[in-house]
């Protein structure tokens, strides 16, 4: 092995200190690139995810099921998500095979006191929390509401994270953040004044919902990276879909079952004998799955609120892969927002890697 | 059931006081039976999620001759924060 002094030679005229300095920017350049990208294609499998998420409400069971039916609607909901769940974990068993990190997986979970009940908390808060609160929101007030209330985590996802642990946000990843928030507002926003009627009595069911997601959402980042301190990334995801799991199916469904005259048992069976709902389920779990992963590894490297702010370029995904599949093209002013949303990341990705290389602002004597 | 990875280059560091990132991966892929420049990576990516989020400092890096490339070396070591985040999982007694 040969030190500094001999890689210099390697390199001609470069002094050492000079190709030292610029290995160490390179090195961070790369973890910031990588950490980008992983939220980038977060973006992207949430946004594809809705073609196929969509789509499961054209099949049988689900197509029967009367808008006004809310009760039904919610139940058949908790039942497709538990499902989705199931082949979520499927897919991310897969994924941790060929990484071999099973193992790690299970060494994981068993340390439930002290690490893994943070990833069933965070599965609390993107699960029921989250994706019941969007329901809500969507079927109180509409679609367009619950798409721009969920717009919101990443502020309440960087909050949580500065007070709680110190992550750093600086001047400019708050900036991008806003950006990107605002270009989402421009696509969905005009949308919203379609669905807001005064005379709606249950409209505070909607609110309270949008709250609920945007909540949701935020407080699972920062919940989960709580456990990503010392724990794998890859590892950590595939904890806290074993944990939503759990609380569907030996909580939440057995309870509706039990107490209510909701027909769960068959709505269950009825999703798993049809081979249509369950195509969709399975491609939803893929795009679900891998965008999670990705999610989850770019908060490590990244940190938490710069990871759910590009995380938001989902709504842009989420037209595009609805344009391609339906051929229902969106409205004019989502260029304009696609061009705020792609601002605003320029801008979070025009920060230093040296600055995004530490995430937190705490005391590290002798640290560079 | 031996600790999760991220716990025992924790563990490792702590009780080491500090090390390069080449002697914790020997010891770390010598503790869990493995081999390969895959796992050799993962490790060294689980040394910079560990730096980025704080619990462990870079205290001296170097450039190593590799074949016709050179490769940066970090020393590492546990920092104040770190040792609270242990306590707080319970790798670590208070």
């Amino acid at each position: 092995m040969a030190n500094i002094s001999t890689a210099a030679r390697f390199q001609g005229a470069v002094s050492p200190d000079t190709s030292l300095k610029s290995a160490l920017h390179r090195h961070y350049l790369r973890n910031q690139r990588w950490g980008f990208m992983w939220a980038l294609w977060t973006a992207i499998l949430w946004g594809a995810w809705y073609v196929p998420g969509t789509a499961l409400w054209s099949e049988f069971p689900y197509v029967n099921i009367a808008a006004d039916q809310q009760s039904l609607r919610l139940a058949a909901t908790a039942v497709m998500t538990w499902i989705h769940a199931i082949t979520v974990f499927l897919f991310l068993l897969l994924w941790n095979a060929v990484l071999g990190k099973v193992k790690d997986y299970g060494r994981t979970m068993v340390r439930f006191k002290t690490i893994s009940k943070w990833y069933a908390l965070a599965s609390l808060c993107g699960g029921p929390l989250a994706i019941f609160g969007s329901y809500m929101a969507m079927g109180f007030i509409g679609p367009v509401f619950a798409a721009i209330s969920s717009l919101f985590y990443p502020v309440i996802g960087a909050v949580i994270a500065r007070l709680w642990y110190k992550e750093k946000i600086s001047r400019r990843a708050a900036i991008g953040m806003c950006i990107i928030i605002f270009g989402g507002m421009i696509i969905y926003g005009p949308g919203l004044f379609g669905e807001m009627h005064a005379s709606n009595p249950n409209a505070w069911l909607g609110y309270l919902g949008g709250i609920m997601s945007a909540i949701g959402w935020g407080t699972e980042g920062a919940v989960a990276a709580r456990a990503m301190d010392v724990s794998d990334p890859d590892v950590g995801i595939h904890c806290r879909f074993s944990f939503e799991i759990l609380f569907w199916g030996i909580l939440i469904l057995p309870a509706l079952a039990l107490f209510t005259e909701l027909p769960i048992a068959e709505l269950i069976m009825n999703t798993i004998t049809h081979s249509k709902a369950m195509l969709w389920i399975l491609l939803a779990a893929a795009c679900h799955a891998y965008c999670y992963t990705a999610f989850y590894k770019s908060f490590s490297l990244i940190g938490v609120g710069r990871g759910e702010a590009i995380g938001n370029l989902y709504a842009v995904f989420a037209l595009i892969f609805i344009a391609a599949f339906t051929l229902q093209f969106p409205q004019w002013y989502f260029v304009l927002g696609l061009i705020f949303t792609v601002l605003g990341s320029f801008v979070m990705f025009s920060e230093s890697a040296e600055s995004v290389a530490n995430l937190r602002d705490v005391d590290a004597p002798g640290a560079h | 059931m031996k600790i999760h990875q991220k716990g025992y280059l924790l563990i490792t560091l702590s009780r080491s006081g500090s090390l390069w990132d080449y002697e914790l991966i020997k010891r770390a892929l010598h503790e869990y039976g493995e081999s390969g420049a895959f796992r050799e990576k993962t490790l060294n990516i689980a040394l910079d999620e560990l730096a980025a989020a704080g619990l462990v400092s870079r205290i001296e890096e170097k450039l190593e001759a590799d074949g016709n490339h050179s490769r940066l070396r970090f020393r590492y070591k546990i920092s104040d924060f770190g040792v609270s985040r242990m306590v707080d999982t319970g790798l670590l007694l208070p």
